[in-house]
């Protein structure tokens, strides 16, 4: 076993930083194959080194359809690579690898874009928007961090080698339902302050009082109750109705100015 | 006010950065909020860019790539956002508003090289039958060279050549339109959320969007930070409680095998 060693913790450490071309060569035939095995490469060629045969084998399979998370990707390629260096079963490499993409991309998503961007983006933005630049320089920290744990979840991946198959499957489900309940709170949040629909209609009752439609009616029943109802109409569209999302969009667009027009909004 | 020449490019360089950081999904430098500021600091009006960055971002914040579906591209809508409320004066929203043509146009360029990118696995597929590492670099190295020189042309041509049509089309619209530009911004962060709750939402996770929402309607705070502690909470009971459940549960089969047992 020990004399398989052919790589150090800097072949690792340069693996993560490789795994930034996952999408090199992104397309909708093999998704991020492409980058996939661009990124492997260097640590490939170190293992196989003279064994062109065993090199290309590997290549082939690494060339097949893969879509996972970018930010993940390097806990896959650490374990993969520590199997492929032991010289492992090229089937049982193969099924690793398809058996965790999907889980890996599904815990990415619900982490990264659900969870981690609504949030930093909604704080960020917050500032930004009140002129502080402090809003930006905070969202592109934010984004180093998790650029830099890149590295630990490759080193994680190298390390656990094979024993983290079993860990990786059994977490995933959990820790995806618990960072989409912090999502799904957080967006509740991020609708009631950043969806702003305000009917301007006033309705003459006599000379001394106007109903507003906005402050005396929609706003008595409650607070932002247009802005969560359109949420859920466009929610139902998308899910339901299976409307695409720029349909919705050029829909609200063209609304909007209608309603302008006619001075409701 | 104009774009000079200098700026054009500067903002075409950018985008090149940030657009190859899009494609790449590393640092996240693509996002409006980084792309408008960055956009305002070579317009010489960061303030201007900030603001822009800020509303452009709450309006994207549910358009992301999961999934695999490519979202209007955040990198021309941080761009053009900031040049066209630069060009014409417009209020941030508005521009926001009047900048999502440009981010369609992008999002259809990127989704046209998706598929045509296939075209080059072949050739990947024939350098690893020869385990020809150079030529799966070279297929890499080229894809990711057309999209920046894509987004490098694209924006150098929506934000410096075309900036007198923007101008005069602006000038031309009626009151009511460009108020209705501002509605539009005002709204379409909706579909944004609801395109995340697509992915996201199911029955069982309806009462914590609620907590959220009814918690943000009455608590006058300036950030989503409190609404995201009671979410950090809400997930920690949750997870416990599930958890407690299931151990019970494993415990309750032991002893009912154990009685069958008995039997």
């Amino acid at each position: 076993m020990a004399s398989n060693k052919v790589l150090d913790k800097k072949d690792i450490t340069k693996l993560a930083f490789t795994s930034m071309f996952l999408q090199a060569s992104f397309n909708y035939e093999r998704m991020q194959a492409g980058g996939f095995l661009c990124a492997q490469l260097p640590a490939l060629k170190k293992i196989y080194k003279d064994d062109k045969e065993g090199l290309s084998a590997a290549m082939k399979d690494n060339l097949e359809f893969i879509n996972t998370h970018p930010n993940l990707v390097g806990f896959l390629m650490g374990l993969l690579i520590s199997l492929e260096e032991a010289h492992a079963d090229r089937n049982t490499i193969k099924g690793l690898k398809v058996a965790l993409f999907a889980p890996l991309a599904g815990i990415g998503d619900a982490i990264f874009w659900f969870t981690i961007l609504p949030i930093v983006a909604g704080i960020s933005a917050s500032m930004a928007i009140e002129g502080s630049i402090v809003g930006p320089i905070i969202f592109f920290l934010t984004y180093v961090v998790i650029f830099a744990l890149r590295f630990v979840w490759t080193h994680l991946g190298y390390n656990l080698g094979t024993k983290a198959v079993g860990t990786i499957t059994e977490g995933a489900e959990k820790i995806g339902r618990a960072a989409t309940i912090l999502g799904c709170t957080v967006i509740g949040g991020l609708i009631a302050n950043y969806v702003s629909i305000a009917v301007a209609i006033e309705i003459p009752v006599n000379e001394a009082k106007t109903v507003m439609v906005q402050a005396d009616f929609f706003d008595k029943i409650f607070p932002n109750i247009l802005s969560i109802g359109y949420v859920f109409l466009m929610y139902y569209f998308l899910k339901q109705k299976k409307v695409s999302p720029v349909v919705l969009i050029v829909c609200t667009f063209v609304l909007a100015i209608v309603c302008s027009f006619f001075g409701i909004l | 006010m104009e774009i000079t020449l200098m700026q054009g490019i500067g903002l075409a360089i950018m985008a090149i950065v940030v657009g190859l950081d899009f494609w790449l999904e590393a640092l996240f430098i693509f996002r409006p909020i980084i792309v408008s500021t960055l956009t305002g600091i070579i317009l010489g009006d960061v303030q201007l860019g900030l603001v822009c960055g800020g509303i452009t971002e709450l309006a994207f914040a549910g358009l992301t790539p999961a999934g695999g579906t490519q979202p209007p591209n955040p990198v021309l809508a941080g761009v053009m956002s900031v040049v066209i409320a630069y060009i014409t004066g417009q209020g941030a929203e508005a521009s926001m508003a009047l900048a999502l043509p440009f981010s369609f146009l992008m999002q259809y360029v990127i989704l046209f090289c998706y598929s045509t990118f296939s075209f080059f696995m072949k050739g990947a597929d024939k350098a690893a039958e020869e385990a020809d590492v150079k030529g799966v670099y070279k297929t890499n190295i080229i894809c990711s060279c057309i999209i920046a020189a894509l987004y490098g042309v694209i924006v150098f041509l929506c934000a410096y050549a075309a900036q007198d049509a923007m101008k005069a089309l602006v000038e031309m619209l009626p009151a009511w339109l460009t108020h209705g530009f501002e509605v539009a911004g005002g709204i379409l962060p909706a579909v944004g959320f609801a395109m995340l709750l697509r992915v996201m939402l199911k029955v069982e996770f309806v009462p914590y969007l609620l907590i959220g929402f009814v918690i943000a309607c009455f608590l006058d705070f300036s950030n989503l930070l409190p609404i995201a502690i009671v979410g950090v909470a809400l997930a920690l009971l949750v997870y416990n409680i599930e958890g407690k459940i299931a151990a019970v549960a494993a415990q309750k089969t032991v002893v009912e095998e154990d009685f069958d047992d008995g039997i």
